[in-house]
């Protein structure tokens, strides 16, 4: 299965940064040497509150269809839903797909009902 | 027939014993509520959560021809010297009564307050907060 398409009720988006290496001299004086063109890293926290737990379990599903934080994966248009700016601007950028940085986390509301987060991190 | 009702109609029940000397009973239901809002929505939304049942009872601190005393039986549930238990939870009912006709709303309840005190030229009064714990067992209102 694809990674669940549910609205989310949080997300936070990090840009990423695009590979480079600093060097600093005794003098202070920095020089920087990019290693690549594409920006990658994107760090993407979505929550989804008191969604059912049939639902909820979807992520796990999904979580071990990728083997964790092995196999890489598109979102589904729903991890977007009020953002009205560019839509690629708070995916993965060119050349990268999602992956898990850590599992999913999973916590019982009450019977029937639980919150989960996902944290998903941008790779070339 | 039209039915308005007054203190008159009041009754709490400690098990199946109507409590005699009460002077006032409260009852409070709560719902919690979950928020389903997602980004996108321009209204929030909500689901429900755990109810949850309160109340307060004011009795007079009075001792029947036979001994008993209303007050302190709940009393003792909360002033003592061994601690509260499980054993201590009580069966209340809150009574309206038309008639042969009862409203009643019964729950489970701990004492989780009591307080009583002399005054001149007053009686000596009690009152008591429970707070349910599990469903209400009997709902008629």
């Amino acid at each position: 299965m694809a990674f669940p398409s549910y609205n989310p009720t949080s997300r936070t988006f990090n840009a990423g940064d695009y590979v480079y290496k600093k060097f600093t001299s005794q003098s202070g004086k920095e020089v920087r040497i990019l290693y690549g063109d594409k920006r990658t890293g994107m760090e993407l926290d979505l929550g989804y509150e008191n969604i059912p737990d049939t639902q909820a379990d979807d992520f796990i599903t999904h979580y071990d269809e990728v083997k964790g934080g092995f196999n890489s994966f598109v979102l589904p248009s729903a991890f977007r839903t009020g953002w009205t700016g560019d839509a690629a601007a708070i995916d993965a950028a060119t050349g990268n797909q999602w992956r898990y940085a850590s599992p999913p986390e999973i916590r019982s509301v009450r019977p029937g009902i639980s919150s989960v987060t996902v944290k998903l991190v941008g790779a070339l | 027939m039209a039915k308005v009702y007054t203190g008159r109609d009041g009754r709490l029940l400690l098990g199946s014993d109507t409590l005699v000397k009460v002077t006032s009973w409260t009852l409070q239901a709560d719902l919690e509520t979950l928020e389903i809002t997602t980004l996108g929505d321009a209204q929030r939304n909500y689901a429900p959560g755990v109810q949850g049942f309160s109340g307060s009872a004011a009795l007079i601190y009075y001792t029947d021809d036979d001994g008993s005393n209303d007050a302190s039986t709940l009393l003792r549930k909360i002033i003592n010297t061994t601690g509260v238990t499980t054993a201590d939870v009580v069966s209340l009912t809150l009574r309206l009564v038309d008639g042969n006709t009862n409203s009643d709303v019964t729950l489970n309840a701990y004492i989780t307050s009591a307080s009583i005190g002399a005054n001149v030229g007053e009686v000596c009064s009690a009152q008591i907060s429970f707070q349910g714990t599990g469903p209400v067992t009997t709902v008629r209102i």
